[in-house]
Protein backbone atom coordinates (compact mmCIF):
# COMPACT_ATOMS: atom_id res chain seq x y z
CA UNK A 1 0.00 0.00 0.00
CA UNK A 2 1.34 3.37 -0.85
CA UNK A 3 2.16 5.47 2.13
CA UNK A 4 1.78 9.18 2.00
CA UNK A 5 4.71 11.15 3.20
CA UNK A 6 4.62 11.71 6.90
CA UNK A 7 2.59 8.68 7.78
CA UNK A 8 4.01 5.80 9.66
CA UNK A 9 3.41 2.15 8.97
CA UNK A 10 4.66 -0.75 11.00
CA UNK A 11 4.85 -3.67 8.61
CA UNK A 12 3.68 -7.17 9.29
CA UNK A 13 7.00 -8.70 10.23
CA UNK A 14 8.13 -5.82 12.39
CA UNK A 15 8.23 -5.98 16.16
CA UNK A 16 8.73 -2.82 18.16
CA UNK A 17 9.38 -3.19 21.82
CA UNK A 18 9.52 0.02 23.79
CA UNK A 19 8.06 3.46 23.75
CA UNK A 20 6.66 4.99 20.63
CA UNK A 21 5.46 8.54 20.39
CA UNK A 22 4.69 10.93 17.63
CA UNK A 23 2.51 13.54 15.99
CA UNK A 24 1.26 11.65 12.99
CA UNK A 25 -1.02 8.78 12.11
CA UNK A 26 0.31 5.35 12.82
CA UNK A 27 -0.79 2.17 11.12
CA UNK A 28 0.22 -1.06 12.78
CA UNK A 29 0.30 -4.25 10.77
CA UNK A 30 2.97 -5.88 12.87
CA UNK A 31 3.53 -5.94 16.61
CA UNK A 32 4.08 -3.09 19.00
CA UNK A 33 4.74 -3.70 22.66
CA UNK A 34 5.30 -1.07 25.32
CA UNK A 35 3.66 2.30 25.10
CA UNK A 36 2.19 4.21 22.19
CA UNK A 37 1.61 7.93 22.55
CA UNK A 38 0.30 9.84 19.57
CA UNK A 39 -1.41 13.14 19.01
CA UNK A 40 -3.21 11.62 16.08
CA UNK A 41 -4.80 8.37 15.00
CA UNK A 42 -3.67 4.86 15.69
CA UNK A 43 -4.98 2.25 13.30
CA UNK A 44 -4.44 -1.36 14.22
CA UNK A 45 -5.02 -3.38 11.10
CA UNK A 46 -6.25 -6.98 11.15
CA UNK A 47 -2.71 -8.32 11.16
CA UNK A 48 -1.60 -5.89 13.81
CA UNK A 49 -1.02 -6.71 17.45
CA UNK A 50 -0.55 -3.97 20.00
CA UNK A 51 0.32 -4.91 23.55
CA UNK A 52 0.73 -1.51 24.98
CA UNK A 53 -0.57 1.36 26.98
CA UNK A 54 -2.04 3.48 24.24
CA UNK A 55 -2.65 7.20 24.43
CA UNK A 56 -3.91 8.72 21.21
CA UNK A 57 -6.46 11.06 19.78
CA UNK A 58 -8.34 8.41 17.82
CA UNK A 59 -7.93 4.69 17.81
CA UNK A 60 -9.35 2.26 15.28
CA UNK A 61 -8.93 -1.35 16.21
CA UNK A 62 -9.29 -3.96 13.51
CA UNK A 63 -6.60 -6.19 14.93
CA UNK A 64 -5.63 -7.14 18.44
CA UNK A 65 -5.05 -4.71 21.27
CA UNK A 66 -4.07 -5.83 24.72
CA UNK A 67 -3.71 -2.95 27.10
CA UNK A 68 -5.48 0.18 28.07
CA UNK A 69 -6.44 2.67 25.43
CA UNK A 70 -6.99 6.30 26.28
CA UNK A 71 -8.18 8.50 23.48
CA UNK A 72 -9.00 12.17 23.58
CA UNK A 73 -11.59 11.73 20.84
CA UNK A 74 -12.73 8.24 19.99
CA UNK A 75 -12.03 4.56 20.11
CA UNK A 76 -13.59 2.26 17.57
CA UNK A 77 -13.41 -1.50 17.61
CA UNK A 78 -14.36 -2.84 14.22
CA UNK A 79 -15.92 -6.19 13.54
CA UNK A 80 -12.51 -7.80 13.16
CA UNK A 81 -11.16 -6.11 16.24
CA UNK A 82 -10.30 -7.85 19.46
CA UNK A 83 -9.34 -6.03 22.57
CA UNK A 84 -8.61 -6.75 26.20
CA UNK A 85 -8.15 -3.72 28.37
CA UNK A 86 -9.84 -0.58 29.50
CA UNK A 87 -11.01 2.16 27.21
CA UNK A 88 -11.17 5.77 28.20
CA UNK A 89 -12.56 8.07 25.55
CA UNK A 90 -15.47 10.44 25.11
CA UNK A 91 -16.71 8.36 22.20
CA UNK A 92 -16.45 4.62 22.11
CA UNK A 93 -17.77 2.62 19.18
CA UNK A 94 -17.95 -1.13 19.41
CA UNK A 95 -19.55 -2.69 16.39
CA UNK A 96 -21.26 -6.03 16.05
CA UNK A 97 -18.68 -8.79 15.75
CA UNK A 98 -16.03 -7.06 17.77
CA UNK A 99 -14.75 -8.77 20.85
CA UNK A 100 -13.83 -6.77 23.87
CA UNK A 101 -13.16 -7.37 27.51
CA UNK A 102 -12.55 -4.49 29.81
CA UNK A 103 -14.01 -1.33 31.16
CA UNK A 104 -15.34 1.59 29.24
CA UNK A 105 -15.15 5.05 30.65
CA UNK A 106 -16.60 7.80 28.53
CA UNK A 107 -16.42 10.43 31.22
CA UNK A 108 -12.78 10.36 32.05
CA UNK A 109 -11.41 12.51 29.30
CA UNK A 110 -10.94 16.25 29.48
CA UNK A 111 -12.83 16.54 32.69
CA UNK A 112 -12.86 20.03 34.04
CA UNK A 113 -15.18 21.83 36.38
CA UNK A 114 -16.28 24.15 33.62
CA UNK A 115 -17.37 21.31 31.38
CA UNK A 116 -19.07 19.36 34.09
CA UNK A 117 -22.23 21.42 34.02
CA UNK A 118 -22.87 20.97 30.35
CA UNK A 119 -21.81 17.38 30.01
CA UNK A 120 -25.13 15.65 30.83
CA UNK A 121 -26.88 17.71 28.22
CA UNK A 122 -24.21 17.00 25.70
CA UNK A 123 -24.40 13.29 26.32
CA UNK A 124 -28.07 13.02 25.53
CA UNK A 125 -27.51 14.50 22.13
CA UNK A 126 -26.89 12.16 19.27
CA UNK A 127 -23.24 11.55 18.74
CA UNK A 128 -21.58 13.68 16.16
CA UNK A 129 -20.83 11.73 13.09
CA UNK A 130 -17.54 13.44 12.50
CA UNK A 131 -15.57 10.39 13.35
CA UNK A 132 -12.17 9.82 11.80
CA UNK A 133 -12.56 8.63 8.29
CA UNK A 134 -12.42 4.89 8.09
CA UNK A 135 -13.32 4.72 4.46
CA UNK A 136 -16.84 3.47 4.85
CA UNK A 137 -18.56 5.01 7.79
CA UNK A 138 -20.99 2.72 9.50
CA UNK A 139 -24.43 3.50 8.11
CA UNK A 140 -26.45 2.66 11.19
CA UNK A 141 -25.45 5.45 13.47
CA UNK A 142 -28.68 5.25 15.42
CA UNK A 143 -27.84 1.75 16.53
CA UNK A 144 -24.55 2.74 18.07
CA UNK A 145 -25.70 3.36 21.64
CA UNK A 146 -27.44 0.00 21.66
CA UNK A 147 -24.31 -1.70 20.47
CA UNK A 148 -22.35 -0.28 23.29
CA UNK A 149 -24.60 -1.59 25.99
CA UNK A 150 -23.91 -5.31 25.49
CA UNK A 151 -20.25 -4.56 25.32
CA UNK A 152 -20.47 -3.07 28.75
CA UNK A 153 -22.43 -6.01 29.94
CA UNK A 154 -19.58 -8.25 28.91
CA UNK A 155 -17.27 -5.93 30.70
CA UNK A 156 -19.32 -5.92 33.83
CA UNK A 157 -18.45 -9.38 35.19
CA UNK A 158 -14.84 -8.35 35.31
CA UNK A 159 -14.25 -8.01 39.03
CA UNK A 160 -11.50 -5.47 39.48
CA UNK A 161 -13.52 -2.47 38.49
CA UNK A 162 -12.98 -0.05 41.32
CA UNK A 163 -15.71 2.41 42.18
CA UNK A 164 -15.64 4.90 39.35
CA UNK A 165 -14.12 8.09 40.46
CA UNK A 166 -16.51 10.18 38.47
CA UNK A 167 -19.95 8.74 38.15
CA UNK A 168 -21.43 10.74 35.35
CA UNK A 169 -22.91 9.78 32.07
CA UNK A 170 -25.76 7.43 31.43
CA UNK A 171 -23.57 4.60 30.26
CA UNK A 172 -21.63 4.41 33.46
CA UNK A 173 -24.76 4.11 35.50
CA UNK A 174 -25.87 1.24 33.33
CA UNK A 175 -22.71 -0.64 34.09
CA UNK A 176 -23.14 -0.21 37.80
CA UNK A 177 -26.67 -1.53 37.71
CA UNK A 178 -25.66 -4.63 35.82
CA UNK A 179 -22.91 -5.40 38.26
CA UNK A 180 -25.41 -5.60 41.07
CA UNK B 1 30.36 8.17 -8.28
CA UNK B 2 27.01 8.28 -9.94
CA UNK B 3 25.01 7.48 -6.85
CA UNK B 4 26.45 10.39 -4.98
CA UNK B 5 23.77 12.97 -5.44
CA UNK B 6 20.91 10.66 -6.08
CA UNK B 7 17.92 11.76 -4.02
CA UNK B 8 16.38 9.22 -1.76
CA UNK B 9 14.01 7.40 -4.06
CA UNK B 10 10.80 6.01 -2.66
CA UNK B 11 11.34 2.36 -1.88
CA UNK B 12 8.27 0.64 -3.06
CA UNK B 13 9.36 -2.64 -1.56
CA UNK B 14 9.38 -1.39 1.97
CA UNK B 15 6.13 -1.30 3.83
CA UNK B 16 7.36 -0.12 7.16
CA UNK B 17 7.97 3.57 7.55
CA UNK B 18 8.73 5.39 10.75
CA UNK B 19 7.54 8.90 9.99
CA UNK B 20 9.41 12.05 10.77
CA UNK B 21 7.48 13.00 13.90
CA UNK B 22 7.75 9.56 15.45
CA UNK B 23 10.06 8.82 18.34
CA UNK B 24 10.64 5.22 19.28
CA UNK B 25 12.54 4.33 22.40
CA UNK B 26 13.14 0.61 22.46
CA UNK B 27 13.79 -2.25 20.15
CA UNK B 28 12.72 -2.77 16.58
CA UNK B 29 13.10 -6.14 15.01
CA UNK B 30 11.69 -7.65 11.89
CA UNK B 31 12.01 -9.34 8.60
CA UNK B 32 11.35 -6.58 6.11
CA UNK B 33 12.78 -3.31 4.91
CA UNK B 34 12.50 -0.41 7.26
CA UNK B 35 12.56 3.27 6.40
CA UNK B 36 13.25 5.65 9.22
CA UNK B 37 12.43 9.31 8.87
CA UNK B 38 11.95 9.87 12.57
CA UNK B 39 13.92 9.10 15.71
CA UNK B 40 14.78 5.69 17.07
CA UNK B 41 16.70 5.03 20.25
CA UNK B 42 17.60 1.60 21.45
CA UNK B 43 18.26 -1.23 19.07
CA UNK B 44 17.35 -2.20 15.54
CA UNK B 45 17.64 -5.76 14.32
CA UNK B 46 16.45 -6.58 10.82
CA UNK B 47 17.06 -9.30 8.33
CA UNK B 48 16.55 -6.88 5.46
CA UNK B 49 17.50 -3.34 4.64
CA UNK B 50 17.42 -0.28 6.80
CA UNK B 51 17.13 3.15 5.23
CA UNK B 52 17.86 6.12 7.41
CA UNK B 53 16.48 9.08 5.53
CA UNK B 54 17.74 12.61 5.79
CA UNK B 55 15.40 13.49 8.63
CA UNK B 56 16.10 10.24 10.43
CA UNK B 57 17.98 10.16 13.71
CA UNK B 58 19.15 6.87 15.14
CA UNK B 59 20.72 6.40 18.52
CA UNK B 60 20.91 2.68 18.45
CA UNK B 61 22.95 -0.33 17.65
CA UNK B 62 21.96 -1.62 14.26
CA UNK B 63 22.07 -5.18 13.06
CA UNK B 64 20.79 -5.75 9.55
CA UNK B 65 21.66 -7.04 6.12
CA UNK B 66 21.93 -3.64 4.44
CA UNK B 67 22.07 -0.15 5.81
CA UNK B 68 21.78 3.03 3.83
CA UNK B 69 22.31 6.17 5.85
CA UNK B 70 21.36 9.64 4.70
CA UNK B 71 20.56 10.93 8.17
CA UNK B 72 22.22 10.66 11.54
CA UNK B 73 23.31 7.50 13.27
CA UNK B 74 24.95 7.24 16.64
CA UNK B 75 25.75 3.66 17.49
CA UNK B 76 27.42 0.62 16.10
CA UNK B 77 26.33 -0.79 12.79
CA UNK B 78 26.74 -4.43 11.93
CA UNK B 79 25.56 -5.50 8.51
CA UNK B 80 25.84 -8.89 6.90
CA UNK B 81 25.97 -7.39 3.45
CA UNK B 82 26.59 -3.69 3.00
CA UNK B 83 26.70 -0.36 4.74
CA UNK B 84 26.39 2.75 2.66
CA UNK B 85 27.00 6.19 4.08
CA UNK B 86 25.52 8.73 1.73
CA UNK B 87 26.57 12.31 1.32
CA UNK B 88 25.35 14.55 4.14
CA UNK B 89 24.93 11.72 6.59
CA UNK B 90 26.44 11.86 10.04
CA UNK B 91 27.55 8.64 11.61
CA UNK B 92 29.35 8.09 14.89
CA UNK B 93 30.10 4.51 15.79
CA UNK B 94 31.79 1.40 14.58
CA UNK B 95 30.81 -0.23 11.34
CA UNK B 96 31.21 -3.90 10.57
CA UNK B 97 30.24 -5.21 7.18
CA UNK B 98 31.81 -7.01 4.25
CA UNK B 99 31.12 -3.99 2.05
CA UNK B 100 31.27 -0.45 3.29
CA UNK B 101 30.72 2.56 1.06
CA UNK B 102 31.39 6.07 2.27
CA UNK B 103 30.35 8.79 -0.11
CA UNK B 104 32.01 12.13 -0.51
CA UNK B 105 30.40 14.52 1.93
CA UNK B 106 29.58 11.92 4.54
CA UNK B 107 30.64 12.64 8.09
CA UNK B 108 31.82 9.57 9.92
CA UNK B 109 33.72 8.88 13.08
CA UNK B 110 34.45 5.37 14.20
CA UNK B 111 36.09 2.14 13.27
CA UNK B 112 35.55 0.30 10.07
CA UNK B 113 35.77 -3.45 10.01
CA UNK B 114 35.28 -5.24 6.70
CA UNK B 115 36.12 -8.61 8.05
CA UNK B 116 33.93 -11.10 6.26
CA UNK B 117 31.57 -13.01 8.48
CA UNK B 118 31.43 -10.31 11.10
CA UNK B 119 27.99 -10.29 12.58
CA UNK B 120 26.38 -8.74 15.57
CA UNK B 121 27.33 -5.50 17.28
CA UNK B 122 30.90 -5.52 18.43
CA UNK B 123 31.16 -6.49 22.07
CA UNK B 124 34.06 -4.11 22.49
CA UNK B 125 31.73 -1.19 22.58
CA UNK B 126 29.93 -2.40 25.66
Amino acid sequence: MATANGSTVIGESILINGNLQGDEDLTVRGRVEGTVTLTRTLVVEPTGVVKAEVQVKNCIIAGVVIGNVTATESVEITKEGRMVGDIGAPRVIIVDGASFKGRVDMGDVDVSAAERGERPAARTLPRPSARPALGSARPARAAAPKEEAPADASAAPRPPAPPPSLGMGALKRKVVVKRK
Amino acid sequence: MAALDKPAAPRSGANTVIGSSIVIDGEISGDEDLIIEGTVKGKIALRQSLFVEGSGVIEADIETANVEVSGQVTGNIAATDKVELKADCKVVGDIRAPRILIADGAAFKGNVDMEVGARGPSPRGK
